[in-house]
């Protein structure tokens, strides 16, 4: 399996050893009719200060590969069958419980999807954002509440010494999710996992949220982010690289640029395709990517995207493409961008 | 119907206040769920009477030896001050101090016919003799005058007597005071429910959580011992073990206490499963806790409400099941005042009326007030009023 290294011009000051990397992860999960392969060799770096966008539909592993790094897949029926993550070159999968709860909200936070069920109904938040200090830091009650008020101010909940004796249910869906990215980084961790963070929210808060992350990021702690999305506009909003999954696989990486300017693979250029776009005919259809993700338990036998694709030849039914560089750190998995084999550029 | 009414019509006039709590400036502290399913269940006022009245009579039964003894409040004689009833009350209630019974030779009390008293003195006696011989020595006696365990051989007729202005609801077959050995074993009964409920309860909340948090093996071994344990008869048990240990009440609390922790698990397992699938548990993972702290500070509180709900309806099935005891002669021993053991003699003395509906009606009565609790309490819980409230 090809690792990926990434390229020094990538925009940022690469150092020899990324924060994290994830190689060959393999998750799996116990279903009647088997063993589903969530998640199927799947690895990537992340460098410290950088944001990571890993998109995909729905059932494309990305949320998994993102609960993988906490160690956070339910097991049963899951369970990390192969793979390594390593933070720091550590590898997080061979800790003891102890040791990676050191690792959980200390160097690793997450931020879930929907704010109105990931906040505990019966605590006040003042509790919740206190309790996630105290569980990291040697401080008294009257100093976590403060630094818990201070967290919250930054993320903008007003008069936040008053609203601590608030419970998750009066507040709105935008400020809880504040609440969790303040739970989140209070402790500051050097890597944020938000999965899914504005897919629950109306779009007007989804950008606020999205900015506050951002701000936070460059103001704050400069922790890295791994923003796991199906929406490819808040990727290009807000990531540095990104990551395209299919079916359990990577089928494409690069930075930014490189995947809304030169997207290579055809289910990216699928994906991109189906963007509305702003100054385009208002009369035109939106393109859609035909035909559904097949199931897991089916996927095909060759390449993963090769029953919906517009260029797919007998070879993709059958051999299973590589993932392979095509230059400048992107990465794509297609048998028709393969360097000895290019009969059509797609 | 009228509990209906009472709620929703008390649910308009003050919902006001509670909706826009939230934009309330002053003095600004939100209520928790539990406070609010508090104040929730302060408004269904049937339920909430229930509870303040029977509250206020279990809190008051802990006097009961100031309210109903035969031995007195206050006895001044010679110029000293005697407590007796206040020293039993501390010692056999509360088991502060030490049992201190005044014998008759303290008082030098004499009987009618002139011989001296024997045993412990006989304050209604000596409060007459006092009021005859006018030396300032007095007796104050308690409200109803009689002891729970004091047989009244000297009324007129055999027993059980029926009422009079004396023995207001009789005596039974022993010719001892029915109103008096009820009101204490009022005291016995509720005391033994809530006992047995809070033992019971902690064991199962304990299995319960464990079963249903770590799941995997451990569930599945221990779910086994579970219906091993559910499944050992119950009766049989309280049968061997109180004639092998003779029955008493820690006896009986244990042996109850130890066969109704199992529905509790069942509960508190399926609650903690679906609980621990939530994001909010994930999330708790994510920051670095503990087993301990999701188990206790996260889980717990949201695992709660089927059990809180079902308490009071489980406080009534042991009060029957301590009745029951009783009523079979394997409940608690002899002489202690108990709702079985006068329905056993109600049924030996069918004909008998004021034996038969006093313990009824007084056991009727009790186990009413916890069900209207015990359904407000499931009312004030409901999701689906808080629901329609967000």
């Amino acid at each position: 399996m090809a690792s990926i290294h990434n390229s020094a011009d990538s925009g940022f000051n690469a150092p020899s050893r990324p924060l994290l990397q994830v190689r060959d992860l393999e998750v799996t999960f116990r279903v009647e009719d088997g063993l589903a392969r969530a998640v199927d060799g799947v690895s990537f770096d992340l460098e410290a200060g950088e944001v990571l966008g890993i998109v995909g539909e729905s059932g494309s592993g990305k949320s998994v590969t993102a609960l993988s790094i906490l160690r956070l897949i339910p097991d049963p029926p899951g369970r990390i069958s192969q793979g390594r993550i390593l933070l720091d070159g550590v590898d997080l999968l061979s800790l003891t419980y102890r040791e990676m709860r050191q690792i959980r909200g200390n160097e690793i936070a997450m931020i879930f999807q929907e704010p109105m069920t990931a906040l505990n109904p019966v605590f006040n938040i003042g509790m919740q954002v206190r309790e996630a200090v105290l569980t990291h830091a040697k401080v008294s009650k009257a100093e976590a509440t403060d630094r818990a008020v201070q967290m919250l101010e930054k993320v903008g909940i007003p008069s936040a010494r008053r609203r601590l004796h608030d419970y998750p249910h009066q507040f709105s869906g935008g400020m809880r999710q504040r609440v969790m990215i303040a739970m989140a980084l209070v402790c500051h961790p050097r890597i944020l996992v938000a999965d899914e963070p504005t897919t629950a929210l109306d779009v007007t808060t989804q950008s606020q949220i999205l900015d506050l992350m951002l701000e936070l990021k460059q103001r704050e702690s400069n922790a890295s982010i791994i923003l796991i999305t199906h929406d490819l506009g808040v990727v290009a909003e807000t990531c540095n690289r990104a990551v395209v999954m299919y079916g359990g696989k990577i089928q494409e990486v690069g930075t930014v640029q490189q995947i809304f300017n030169n997207a290579k693979h055809p289910y990216t250029e699928g994906l991109l395709t189906s963007l509305p776009a702003v100054a385009g005919p208002r009369d035109e259809r939106l393109y859609t990517i035909p035909g559904n993700v097949p199931s897991i338990m089916d996927m095909p036998s060759g390449c993963r995207f090769c029953t919906r694709c517009e260029h797919v030849t007998d070879r993709c039914r059958h051999e299973e493409p590589a993932l392979h560089e095509i230059g400048d750190g992107q990465f794509v998995r297609c048998h028709l961008l393969e360097p000895e084999s290019k009969p059509d550029s797609g | 119907m009228g509990y209906r009414t009472s709620r929703s019509s008390s649910q308009v006039t003050s919902s006001t206040p509670k909706t826009d709590s939230d934009s309330h400036a002053g003095d600004h502290r939100s209520l928790s769920p539990l406070q609010l399913r508090a104040k929730r269940f302060r408004r269904l006022k049937r339920g909430y009477y229930s509870f303040v009245l029977l509250a206020g009579f279990y809190g008051l039964s802990f006097f009961l030896p100031l309210l109903m003894n035969h031995r007195a409040i206050l006895v001044q004689y010679d110029g000293e001050l005697y407590f007796p009833a206040l020293a039993s009350c501390l010692h056999d209630t509360f088991g502060l101090g030490q049992e201190r019974v005044y014998l008759a030779n303290t008082f030098d009390q004499i009987s009618r016919s002139g011989q001296p008293v024997f045993g412990e003195a006989n304050y209604r006696e000596l409060q007459r003799t006092f009021a005859e011989e006018g030396s300032g020595n007095f007796v104050i006696m308690p409200l109803i005058p009689y002891g729970p365990n004091e047989s009244f051989l000297d009324l007129p007729g055999a027993p059980p007597h029926p009422p009079s202005h004396l023995h207001w609801m009789g005596t039974d077959d022993r010719a001892r005071d029915v109103m008096v050995r009820l009101t204490y074993g009022f005291r016995i009964s509720i005391t033994f429910a809530l006992l047995v409920t809070v033992v019971a309860y902690t064991i199962g909340i304990v299995v319960g959580a464990v079963l249903g948090y770590f799941g995997r093996w451990v569930d599945i071994v221990g779910q086994r011992f579970v219906e091993i344990w559910g499944n050992i008869p119950f009766l049989y048990t309280v049968i061997i073990l109180a004639s092998i240990l003779g029955p008493s009440f820690g006896l009986l609390t244990a042996i109850l206490a130890a066969f109704s922790w199992v529905s509790i698990t069942y509960y508190l397992r399926g609650e903690f499963y679906r609980e621990k699938s939530k994001d909010y548990v994930a999330a708790a993972v994510a920051t670095g806790e503990g087993h301990l702290t999701i188990i206790l500070r996260h889980i717990l509180p949201n695992a709660l409400t089927p059990i809180i709900t079902f308490a009071p309806f489980a406080i009534v099935s042991l009060i029957i099941s301590l009745v029951s005891l009783d009523f079979l002669g394997y409940g608690l021993p002899a002489p202690t005042p108990s709702w079985g053991e006068l329905l056993k003699q109600a049924k030996v003395n069918l004909r008998v009326w004021h034996l038969v509906v006093f313990p009824l009606g007084a056991m009727f009565i009790t186990l009413q007030l916890i069900v209207f609790i015990g359904e407000a309490v499931r009312e004030a819980f409901d999701p689906k009023v808080q629901s329609r409230l967000r």
